[in-house]
């Protein structure tokens, strides 16, 4: 029965939001399920760190059990889902963290494979599936490191013996957790896997792909940063501020020219999850010079993570109802949607001043947090920590820049202007569960824009605790005085088009045919998505590699064409690397299986000469 | 105060466009329109009604008005006769400005217009290269460890370079050659013009208004980055808007693909105040 994994995604998403509150009030402790082998003990407890993400995974659950309450499919994938996520939030020690790491990417893996049946699907699942698996190999050695300076695998012991790791050590865990949680959170140059693997999941599960797991990922990479391998260092916060600023610039670049409105949306969770990982390298790089700054840029950070999951979440669930309604996501084909889609344009709307970080929306609130602290660290007096911060500045405001052209281009040529599509003009959409679905996380952008201390305020004392800074050290930056009035700055413009708005009604209008030359407007007339990111192509031609080509078909008369067609394409340098490094992967790893020919004999001569170097080492 | 001072500017803002559109006639040896044109257009356009293209949903009519907001915004943020609302630093005022292009440009694209889109396709990239250089300008310019409120009156290498910076970006804002032609008479040429192509009547008014004071704040704000006070701040707005007049006049607009290289010249002059600032 459909309704009933409904209730249970409901259901488990409710449990989040209480978990999320008992996290920063009282948390509790699960104990300790017994060890059944050696190191395999399994701990769970809520930590305050975890309460964004459980917020946020609570919230994005119910929005999408709403959504799919008329369809239900896939529903106890996306509880199991869910649950799993949920239970690495919960994980206490190495053996737990790795069990429910291990379920929610073989959730993950169901979902992203539900139309198996596609050949890019399956391409997309098996690559998915290889990145994710190194990752967790890699965060497996992390933590494995950890726990043996430790000798203990709870995360408790590992945090108190963390202060005294040799440093060879911790930069390998360090690196390893990286590399672990950055694959999985889609960090360049770990990110090829994201665009192929969340456009193809069914939109409900997309939603959740981009908006909680990746934070799952986030929740990892700060768990180790600066909890279990405290602290980090300058190194790494350049380190880790260099990787967030490649993934945003990037990020958003990929999505800025592309025309597939699913898969833009994946690329533009991989440049949020570059500003999420800003605000933790600047956290770190604050650290020693300034815990207040530290801590600001660490709340920024989490904000950011429960700002992301709720716009990411509307577009993705709005970009499956556009998908169904209109049969297309391609936005060279889409045109018209407000029209016909009143309801799933209007969250649209709002969550696409959000993630452009327009005022008065939450997108604002926590990019403006960050720019502020990244602007106030440019006055330390270390120069690492300056010129780093003002880089990570410039990369952020640029990175802006770009995000506001690139949803332009969505909601002006997809959702305003003439529908391309003759079908779409005749039905009406009618507010129902999917609709409400949207819109409560749309209604949550704007709540959280508005009222920004909401949740800036328990943020600021969680992180806090983690960089070790007192917990009113924040309130001498006078940001979080300036946050509960940063929303002002909207009251004119808002003021402003209300005005304009009831003038309108006041005053007569007429309506005329728009103006192209003479001839009638049709939907062929209108400019298109490809044509809008063709600057932007030809400005980053040196990353982007574009070409394109024309081809004319030439009628009766050489002045007059019969078809003119046009294609454009674009180098994925990372990708290109990556599948350069597999190939040879691929090709070492062939030519190393001669080392296994089968012969008894060879065999035991790998073991005499294993002996022997065994002799000759402990000698 | 502040509501004085923006409401100032709005009177104001209009002569001084007047007056750089007389002084751009002279130079060119014609007599030109009078420098009160501009609130002649206004009136005439105020009294007409609007005409909007068929089919074309609220946001077209709510984009002269936020973008006026927006506009009504920047003229609080100017340090002039009154000091800024706390919460109008300079990232703020950085994103509220992209919020008034993003509605216009969304608008734009909502006409149907081919060269609405172009338009809104090209202001929307360039900007994406202006806007690093205005935050990283008034970065620049502010004395470490002040406030983050529009700085002024900084008279210092880190100053000077940022007005630089600040300059690029005040000739990308205000629609000023050599990146952009106010006054082309072609469709394809035109950047922010022809996001409002198919405005008219009083929402055209509204959006030349808004357009009006920016221009003005812009110009204002850029001066007084180095001006000692309100009153230098001015002189040097109208010294500045001179200038521009005489570089419109005897330069060419410049070919769309070398504006980013301008606006990337502009960045890095904005780096270079901050670095200047932090020496």
């Amino acid at each position: 029965m459909k309704p009933l994994s409904g209730l249970t995604t409901a259901f488990v998403g409710a449990g989040c939001l209480v978990l999320a509150c008992l996290a920063i009030t009282a948390p509790p402790s699960f104990g300790h399920v017994g060890s059944i082998v050696p190191g395999f003990v399994l701990d769970w407890g809520v930590v305050p760190l975890a309460s964004p993400f459980f917020a946020l995974l609570g919230m994005l659950t119910i929005a999408v059990a709403v959504w799919n309450a008329p369809d239900g499919r896939y529903g106890w994938g996306i509880a199991a889902f869910a649950a799993a996520m949920g239970a690495v939030l919960m994980a206490r020690s190495v053996a737990a963290f790795m069990l429910s790491w291990e379920l929610m990417a073989l959730a993950s893996v169901v979902l992203v494979g539900a139309h198996v049946e596609v050949r890019a699907v399956r391409r997309a699942v098996f690559s998915y599936l290889i990145v994710s698996q190194a990752g967790a190999l890699g965060i497996l050695g992390a933590l494995g490191i950890l726990a043996v300076h430790a000798g203990d695998t709870s995360f408790a012991a590992i945090a108190k013996a963390a202060p005294q790791l040799p440093d060879a050590w911790r930069n390998a865990a360090l690196g390893l957790a990286l590399f672990g949680f950055g694959s999985k959170a889609g960090l360049f140059p770990l990110h090829f896997w994201l665009p192929r693997a969340h456009p193809v999941a069914p939109p409900n599960s997309s939603a959740m792909l981009s908006g909680a797991m990746l934070k799952v990922a986030v929740f990892g990479l700060i768990l180790v940063f600066f909890d279990l391998a405290a602290p980090a260092g300058t190194t790494w916060a350049v380190v880790v501020i260099a990787v967030g600023a490649v993934s945003a610039v990037g990020g958003i670049l990929y999505a800025a020219i592309d025309s597939d409105f699913k898969r833009l949306l994946a690329y533009s969770s991989i440049e949020h999850i570059g500003i999420i990982c800003m605000g933790i390298g600047a956290a770190l790089l604050f650290a020693k010079s300034n815990a207040a700054l530290s801590a600001s840029a660490l709340t920024a950070s989490l904000f950011h993570a429960v700002n992301h999951a709720l716009f990411k979440g509307t577009l993705f669930l709005a970009a499956g109802r556009v998908a169904k309604v209109a049969g297309t996501v391609d936005l060279d084909r889409l045109g018209g949607l407000a029209a016909s889609m009143p309801w799933t344009s209007a969250a649209v709307f709002v969550a696409m001043l959000a993630i452009v970080a327009l005022p008065p929306l939450n997108g604002f609130a926590s990019e403006w947090l960050l720019l502020r602290t990244l602007a106030s660290g440019m006055d330390i007096a270390d120069p690492v920590t300056r010129v780093a911060a003002g880089a990570a500045l410039l990369a952020l405001a640029l990175t802006g820049g770009i995000a506001a052209a690139c949803f332009a281009k969505v909601y002006g040529l997809a959702f305003l202007g003439r529908p391309r599509q003759r079908h779409l003009t005749a039905q009406r959409e009618t507010f129902g569960w999917q609709a409400s679905g949207t819109g409560i996380l749309a209604v949550g952008c704007i709540a959280l824009g508005v009222a920004p201390l909401v949740a800036v305020s328990p943020l600021s004392r969680i992180a806090a605790a983690l960089v070790g800074a007192p917990a009113g050290a924040w309130r001498d930056l006078s940001v979080p005085t300036t946050l509960v009035s940063v929303p002002l700055i909207a009251v004119l413009p808002v003021i402003g088009g209300i005005v304009a708005l009831l003038l309108m009604r006041a005053r007569r209008t007429r309506y005329a045919p728009t103006w192209v030359c003479g001839s009638t407007p049709t939907a062929q007339t209108q400019y298109t998505a490809t044509a809008f990111s063709k600057p932007l192509r030809r400005i980053f031609a040196f990353v982007l590699f574009p070409e394109h080509e024309k081809r004319i078909e030439i009628g009766s008369s050489p002045w007059l064409p019969s078809r003119i067609g046009y294609r454009t394409s674009t180098a994925y340098v990372f990708d290109d690397a990556m599948r350069w490094a597999s190939v040879r992967i691929l090709m070492v790893s062939r030519r190393g299986r001669r080392v296994q020919s089968g012969h008894l004999r060879l065999y035991l001569a790998y073991a005499a000469a294993v002996l022997v170097l065994i002799v000759v080492v402990a000698r | 105060m502040t509501v004085v001072q923006v409401l100032l500017i709005v009177v104001f803002a209009p002569f001084l466009h007047g007056a750089m559109k007389t002084l751009r006639a002279r130079l060119q040896g014609r007599r030109g329109p009078s420098v009160w044109q501009p609130y002649r257009d206004l009136r005439k356009l105020w009294s007409k009604d609007a005409v909007l293209p068929e089919g074309v949903s609220w946001i077209v009519a709510c984009a002269p008005g936020v973008s006026l907001g927006v506009a009504l915004t920047l003229a609080a943020a100017v340090p002039l006769i009154a000091g800024p609302p706390a919460f109008l630093d300079v990232v703020a005022l950085m994103l509220v400005l992209a919020l008034g292009r993003w509605m216009v440009a969304v608008s734009a694209l909502d006409t149907r217009s081919a060269f609405a889109g172009m338009a809104a396709s090209r202001e929307m990239t360039l900007s994406a290269l202006a806007e690093p250089a205005l935050l990283l300008a008034l970065l620049g310019a502010r004395v470490s460890g002040g406030s983050f409120l529009v700085p002024h009156g900084n008279v210092s290498i880190a100053g000077i370079v940022a007005l630089f910076a600040f300059g690029v970006v005040t000739i990308a804002e205000t629609a000023r050659i050599p990146i952009d032609n106010q006054e082309t008479h072609y469709e394809l040429t035109m950047i922010h013009e022809g996001q409002i192509l198919e405005y008219s009547g009083w929402h055209l008014a509204l959006l030349n208004v808004a357009g009006y004071v920016r221009q003005f704040a812009f110009l204002t704000i850029a001066a007084g980055l180095i001006a000692p006070g309100p009153v230098a701040a001015l002189a040097g707005a109208a010294v500045l808007a001179v200038f521009i007049t005489f570089v419109e006049n005897a330069f060419a607009r410049l070919r769309l693909f070398e504006i980013p290289q301008l606006l990337t010249t502009g960045i890095l002059l904005a780096a270079a105040s901050v670095g200047a600032r932090l020496v």
